[in-house]
């Protein structure tokens, strides 16, 4: 019965977004039906999620030849690298839906589409079907931020999407040229990445293409030195879109980089390592800086959003199975965690009609349970041992230490300036003296409440329990991390923590 | 009898015409009835086209017409791009000479007398039939721009279209009498042999080629050799430029890429010449486009950009394997963009192409939603976003192009359209996020805007049943 599991959650958001698009239906109904939508796709990515064996394979695996000539392939499935950022792309959609009451049918219609071609990007196994929904994913949101985004909504459209096109195109480019290589070498084309794995490439193309990828990916992502369309982009863009590119768009970056990269560019991954690592952790300082220097909440959250994820990029690019083991769980934990800090600084903005830091203060008096939500999450985002944050954190940390000691303390130390800008603003808006606006404030209503009390849990419940998620992805990690260095996995697995200062790439 | 079934549509299209100008000299019917007549005869010959296929190459009437006309695979989709890009015409020309009216009937008559020569184009594999076969298709499509003759645009494209494609016909005929006079025929199979047992005379091959590239490359509006374009594009009726744009490009393309594969070292001496030619097709093209304010001229400006992908591909076919699929499909995706993006402006232009500046399409999406994002996504297409036909053309066209050995010319088409994003996204830009001034009401009959639905649902279906291929 769950055979189709994953066409259908590709297709059935895209589908009544397209519907509800061309017909005339009110902006109520449109909610709704994205509301139904998106439980149903919930319900389905639940039963992946239990279903999963987690033996380091494909599983939900559907593939059909679609142009035969160039072997580009319908290829779907589900490993334990994409698990978990396709729980971020299922679990969290219906409290926007939940939440956002106000808007009209083209933005929920839109962010159907967008979840829908997300999933495909998650889900495709052959490189070109990937891209396709990579390209298409970029569309809704172009729309919503021109749409419905604030004053300057123009320029950040602009530079969002010209900037992401320009990576996409080049890794066309780059895709192409892996396809070629993998029919000269074995003479039939694939783009499937299983088989692409085989390819042994070598020279100044194959160079070339990788920094296509990366570029792509680190656009995506995005990775200093590539995050200047960001803080316009999340900033002027509508609530969702801000939580749609934070919490799930940004990680199909990394997740690019892990599943399309890593195993097809063995060689020129090992050899740019330290300076990719070092891209992370500069990303990291630099936003973490200019995020406490902010004064508009949603681009204080914007650029902590860019720091959180050069750290997470740093995960990837350490090259071990703690730190792969760390991004991976990290993705999970910081979709949860920023997503809905987005969420709240929308619905803030909603009631107060201001996001900027000096014009807020005291909501904790007036909205005890909103600044309980907001801490946990808060929290979680910083990493506080007991929250889903802290796990993953501590198991990049883990593996840059063992990577690189230098990456691994500068990273470690790094994390203090988050714990800084949040807990400043955190202070400075929900603290000290309550002024004539946010003496209104009206605290969550009970639909607020039970939207947010399950994500909340779900914050808890991973920083807890992180072996029933870490158990599904460790294997898929291994396996990963043994290809690349062509190591049996026993041998992997039994890598004991090394002496500080060794370096564990090859190069 | 498979070879008169192969001639068929080219049968049918020229007595069409004949047939058309006839009734025009009896001034018997209406001229809508005359857009409905082509339109028929245009579909009749689409049908049958397609129901003929085709089979490898084969050599048509081979003792009566002595080896000039070949069909193959790639001419049969060449002549199914005319043919349907006729009909879309036609069905533009109607809707949109009830708002401006100038037409008489002669106009159809010429429009197939022009689809009557591209057909013959992509089927000949001889000069001098190639020869006048061009000058069939031109003629004709020199009266079509000039139709307004009250319109001072019109006269202005028409002269400069005339003079300078006389010149380029000029040149075709030089080129044809060098290489007759290196290789001592004028058919592309004994030009090729007698490359092969080196007996051609090399100096005269390269004149010869030279000019006949210069020719063809003008017909195409690749740089240095487009200055003409963008005036022509503006000056034309709208359903014309989109005729022009998209029909004729694919028949001077399909004898290009005929020639160019007709031997392997040919295509050698030339490879070269033609890659920098389409580096500079490509970007001269956008720079162009970039600063252009009228839609007509900008989707002239970004169909020399397509010319040169389309080099892209001629650079990278081989002459021992040339099938032309990579070619007719690129041709096909960016025929039923253009063709979508005309068919629009033929309706929402107005009375005298009111409505053609950037600007004037402000808050459209407001108004006419559907027609917004019928525009919106010919757009897309033609600046390939996936799932569209035209993501798959430029994926097969950088495929063939890297196949070939050419990454560098791989890297800078995908520079190139990544230049290109900036003057799609501007209208898509000024439909969707800025409030309307005006009401876009239009008039006229409704055959525009079904046509451009039509090939909405084509852009999506050839993107995603890539069948040619």
């Amino acid at each position: 019965m769950f055979e189709y599991a994953l066409s259908v959650m590709i297709f059935l958001p895209i589908l009544s977004g397209l519907v509800l698009l061309l017909s005339p239906v009110s902006k109520g109904a449109a909610r709704l039906v994205g509301f139904l939508v998106s439980v149903v796709i919930l319900l389905l990515g639940v039963e992946i999620f239990l279903g999963f064996t987690g033996t380091g394979g494909m599983e939900y695996v559907q593939n059909r030849p679609w142009v035969e000539s160039l072997g580009i392939s319908y290829g779907l499935g589900v490993d334990g690298i994409s698990l978990l950022v396709l729980m971020a792309a299922t679990v969290l959609f219906p409290m926007v839906f939940s939440v956002l009451k106000t808007q009209s049918k083209g933005y929920y219609a839109n962010l159907l589409i967008t979840q829908g071609a997300m999933i495909g990007a998650i889900c495709a196994t052959d490189l070109v079907l990937f891209y396709i929904f990579w390209e298409i994913m970029l569309l809704p949101i172009f729309f919503m931020i021109g749409l419905y985004g604030g004053e300057n909504r123009l320029s950040a459209t602009l530079k969002i999407t010209i900037y992401t096109i320009a990576g996409s195109l080049l890794m066309l480019a780059a895709l192409i040229y892996v396809g070629v290589s993998y029919h000269a070498q074995f003479g039939k084309w694939t783009f499937d990445i299983v088989q692409l794995a085989a390819l042994d490439l070598s020279g100044g193309w194959a160079i070339l293409a990788f920094i296509m990828f990366m570029i792509a990916f680190a656009i995506k992502t995005p990775l200093f030195p590539f995050h200047t369309w960001l803080p316009d982009a999340y900033t002027e863009a509508p609530t969702a879109a801000t939580f749609v590119l934070s919490a799930i768009m940004a990680k199909i970056g990394v997740y690019g980089v892990i599943r399309f990269v890593v195993p097809v560019f063995e060689i020129e991954f090992a050899r740019f390592a330290i300076l990719l690592s070092l891209a992370g952790v500069t990303g990291m300082i630099y936003c973490g800086l200019a995020a406490i220097s902010q004064k508009d909440m949603k681009r204080m959250l914007a650029f902590s959003s860019a720091s959180h994820m050069g750290i997470i990029a740093l995960g990837v690019f350490c090259m071990n199975v703690q730190a792969l083991t760390g991004t991976l769980f990290q993705i999970a934990a910081h979709a949860t965690s920023t997503g809905v800090l987005f969420l709240f600084v929308g619905l803030m903005e909603e009631r107060m009609k201001t996001r900027d830091i000096d014009d807020l203060g005291g909501i904790a008096y007036k909205a005890p349970i909103f600044a309980t939500f907001f801490a946990i999450t808060m929290l979680a985002s910083v990493g506080l041992p007991g929250t889903s944050g802290f796990i993953g954190e501590f198991l990049i940390i883990l593996g840059a230490i063992k990577f690189n000691a230098f990456i691994g303390v500068l990273a470690g130390t790094a994390l203090v300036i988050g714990v800084c800008y949040m807990l400043w603003m955190f202070q400075r808006v929900f603290f000290e003296k309550s002024n004539a606006r946010t003496v209104e404030f009206q605290d969550l209503s009970t639909s607020e409440l039970l939207t947010f009390l399950p994500v909340i849990l779900l914050i808890v419940a991973m920083g807890i329990f992180p072996q029933a998620f870490i158990k599904k992805i460790e294997p898929a990690a291994q396996q990963q991390v043994a290809k690349v260095f062509a190591m049996t996995q026993a041998q992997v697995a039994d890598t004991k923590v090394p002496n500080p200062g060794h370096n564990n790439h090859k190069n | 009898m498979h070879d008169f079934m192969s001639l068929l549509p080219l049968i049918i299209i020229g007595s069409g015409a004949i047939l058309l100008m006839l009734l025009a000299a009896f001034e018997k019917i209406e001229v809508e009835l005359a857009a409905y007549i082509s339109m028929a005869i245009f579909g009749i010959g689409f049908v049958v086209q397609l129901l003929v296929g085709c089979g490898d190459q084969t050599v048509l009437f081979e003792k009566v017409f002595n080896g000039m006309l070949v069909s193959s695979n790639f001419t049969m989709i060449a002549g199914l791009i005319i043919l349907g890009c006729g009909f879309f015409t036609a069905m533009c020309s109607h809707t949109y000479f009830k708002i401006n009216q100038f037409c008489t009937l002669e106009f159809y008559s010429m429009m197939l007398f022009g689809a009557c020569g591209m057909l013959l184009l992509s089927l000949s594999q001889e000069l001098i039939t190639a020869f006048i076969a061009l000058e069939i298709m031109s003629l004709a499509i020199y009266i079509l721009v000039g139709y307004d003759r009250t319109n001072v645009t019109s006269t202005e494209a028409i002269l400069k279209y005339l003079m300078l494609g006389a010149f380029a016909g000029a040149f075709f005929t030089m080129g044809t009498a060098l290489i007759y006079g290196g290789a001592a025929s004028t058919k592309f199979a004994d030009i090729s042999t007698s490359i092969v047992d080196g007996s051609a005379s090399h100096a005269l091959m390269i004149g010869g080629a030279f000019l006949l590239f210069v020719a063809l490359l003008f017909k195409v509006a690749a740089i240095p050799f487009h200055a003409w374009v963008i005036d022509v594009y503006e000056g034309a009726p709208t359903p014309v430029t989109g005729f022009m744009a998209t029909a004729l490009k694919t028949a001077v393309f399909a004898v290009f890429a005929n020639f160019l594969a007709l031997n392997d070292s040919l295509h050698g001496d030339w490879v070269t010449f033609l890659f920098y030619i389409s580096v500079f097709t490509m970007f001269g093209g956008n720079l162009i486009a970039i600063g252009q304010n009228n839609l007509k001229r900008m989707l002239a400006a970004s169909g020399i950009v397509h010319s040169g992908y389309l080099l892209i591909a001629l650079v990278a076919i081989s002459a021992e394997h040339f099938t032309g699929s990579v070619i007719g499909y690129y041709l096909a995706a960016y025929a039923v963009g253009t063709m979508g993006m005309f068919a629009a402006l033929s309706y929402l232009g107005g009375k005298g192409e009111e409505r053609m500046n950037f600007d004037d399409f402000k808050g459209l999406a407001k108004v006419r939603p559907y027609s917004a994002a019928a525009i919106a996504v010919f757009l897309l297409s033609m600046a390939g976003i996936p799932p569209t036909a035209g993501f798959m053309a430029k994926f097969y066209v950088i495929t063939s192009a890297i196949t070939a050995g050419h990454m560098a010319l791989a890297v800078l088409g995908v520079v190139s359209s990544i230049l290109s994003m900036w003057y799609y996204l501007r209208l898509i830009i000024n439909m969707y996020f800025h409030d309307s001034e005006e009401t876009f009401e239009t008039s006229g009959s409704p055959l525009a805007s079904a046509a451009t639905f039509v090939l909405v649902f084509c852009v999506f279906a050839i993107g995603i049943y890539p069948i040619v291929i």
